[in-house]
């Protein structure tokens, strides 16, 4: 093909400033986000495994709110429809924002399944110890549930990267928006697409290596 | 009585007249043409042959691993190219669709994998001393079993591609997101004549994001439904 014969690699050399910078925002966002999201994931997890009244209902309708309607809807709406109430937001702000909302659901979903696979003799066992409700959450639930759950929320925490290229669509300037700028700029679609997908690829294959090392390190012993 | 105010109704039936119908026809397409190829490639991937099983792993995890928008933007921007003696230019359409079905076809390869290797050795042997080849053998008795487990995860592609197919927008695909999108420039730049509310944009969006719940919340319950069913 001609388009691969005329491929110059220099086209992605001389353009490392700016597909840094976008490098940059992208693990930016998508550091705040996934950190945010484990938080919201490990609370409102906990609050749906034990069915906390109230709270649990709440969560709930958090979860199937944030699943079943499409990422960038939610991000339009933070953008757009959110000021109308006096609540204007930076593009940064609006950018982990919506990635933590979204991450933070599935991570709910992720904690709350690790912790119902404890096994109920094991809360028991700490309750029979003298442990408060709050205790044998930190001693038995957590420890064991969290380590049940954790491969899978790093899958989360794959998607909330990925996710972090939709932000081109409302100006942050990431990585898939530094890209697709200098291709338009460029026509160099073909170089320009080569680095962002080496870019992507490289944070997603090394993350879900570590999910594979750690449920073979982490897988619990059959006899729980 | 009209629950709607009067500058809104003519945005709710356009957002539903242009936008979903859009959405629906794409996700359609793309999760049908996602099952074809995935089945096929899962059901390949099982052949004891390592180059064909690299190859296949390779497009599996390029396509799962990237970004669906990065992968619509660059379908959407390859220049023209020649097929035989056709000159091949794919729409924002048709650029959107491929996009969604490279990631689709790429899920379903792998939860077919799963689901091919899932059926016990002894039904392959059984298969093979009845005098059935390898074609027969998979598409008349591993397929069958392997695929009604693949349905309850199929359901939920389906959901995953129609709130994807949202990414179209990029592109500028009139999707139910850009139909409120255009909407909401009607709105805010007075094209619309009627005089519309500060809070429309709130409205709009909040209207979007409704649809796509009552599409995709009885799909995801069918799922869990399907999945318990099945256990």
């Amino acid at each position: 093909m001609r388009v691969l014969a005329s491929f110059e690699w220099s086209v992605i050399w001389d353009n490392r400033g700016p597909l840094w910078h976008g490098f940059t925002h992208t693990i930016k966002a998508g550091v705040v986000g996934i950190v945010l999201a484990y938080v919201v994931g490990l609370v409102l997890g906990a609050v749906r495994a034990h069915r906390i009244p109230l709270l649990n209902q709440l969560a709930v309708s958090y979860v199937e709110l944030i699943r079943n309607t499409p990422i960038l809807v939610q991000i339009f709406f933070l953008y757009y429809g959110l000021p109308v109430f006096g609540i204007h937001l930076e593009t940064f702000t609006v950018a982990w924002l919506s990635i933590t909302i979204w991450g933070g659901a599935f991570m709910t979903e992720n904690f709350r399944a690790g912790f119902e696979a404890v096994p109920a003799r094991l809360r028991e066992a700490g309750y029979a110890l003298g442990f408060t409700p709050v205790q044998e959450f930190l001693n038995v639930t957590l420890p064991i549930g969290g380590r049940i759950a954790l491969p899978s929320t790093i899958n989360s925490a794959i998607s909330v990267i990925k996710n972090t290229s939709l932000l081109l669509l409302i100006g942050y300037p990431e990585l898939t928006y530094v890209a697709n700028n200098v291709q338009s700029n460029t026509f160099r679609t073909f170089e320009m697409f080569t680095a962002l997908a080496v870019c992507y690829l490289a944070i997603v294959w090394t993350l879900s290596a570590l999910i594979r090392f750690l449920e073979r390190r982490l897988a619990l012993p059959e006899a729980l | 009585m009209n629950p709607l105010p009067e500058w809104f109704r003519p945005i709710a039936e356009y957002i539903l007249r242009e936008g979903v119908p859009e959405t629906l026809r794409m996700a359609a397409i793309s999760v049908i043409a996602s099952l074809v190829i995935g089945v096929v490639l899962g059901t390949l991937m099982t052949i004891r042959f390592r180059p064909l099983q690299w190859l296949i792993r390779l497009y599996v995890e390029v396509w799962r691993g990237l970004p669906i928008l990065v992968t619509v933007l660059f379908i959407f921007w390859l220049p023209a190219f020649d097929v035989g003696s056709r000159h091949v230019q794919l729409s924002a359409y048709q650029s959107a669709a491929l996009a969604l079905t490279l990631w689709g076809s790429a899920q379903v390869a792998e939860a077919t994998r799963g689901a091919v290797q899932s059926i016990p050795k002894e039904q392959h042997e059984a298969a093979a001393a009845l005098g059935f080849g390898w074609v027969g053998r998979q598409v008349f008795v591993i397929l069958p079993q392997g695929l009604r487990r693949l349905v309850p995860p199929m359901v939920g592609l389906l959901v995953n591609l129609i709130q994807n197919t949202t990414i179209a927008f990029a592109i500028g695909v009139n999707e139910t997101l850009q139909a409120g999108q255009r909407q909401f420039e009607n709105v805010s730049s007075g094209l619309t004549g009627q005089t519309a509310p500060s809070y429309a944009p709130f409205l709009i969006f909040g209207f979007v994001a409704l649809l796509f719940f009552l599409i995709c919340f009885p799909l995801t319950r069918l799922a869990a439904y399907l999945e318990r069913r099945l256990v």
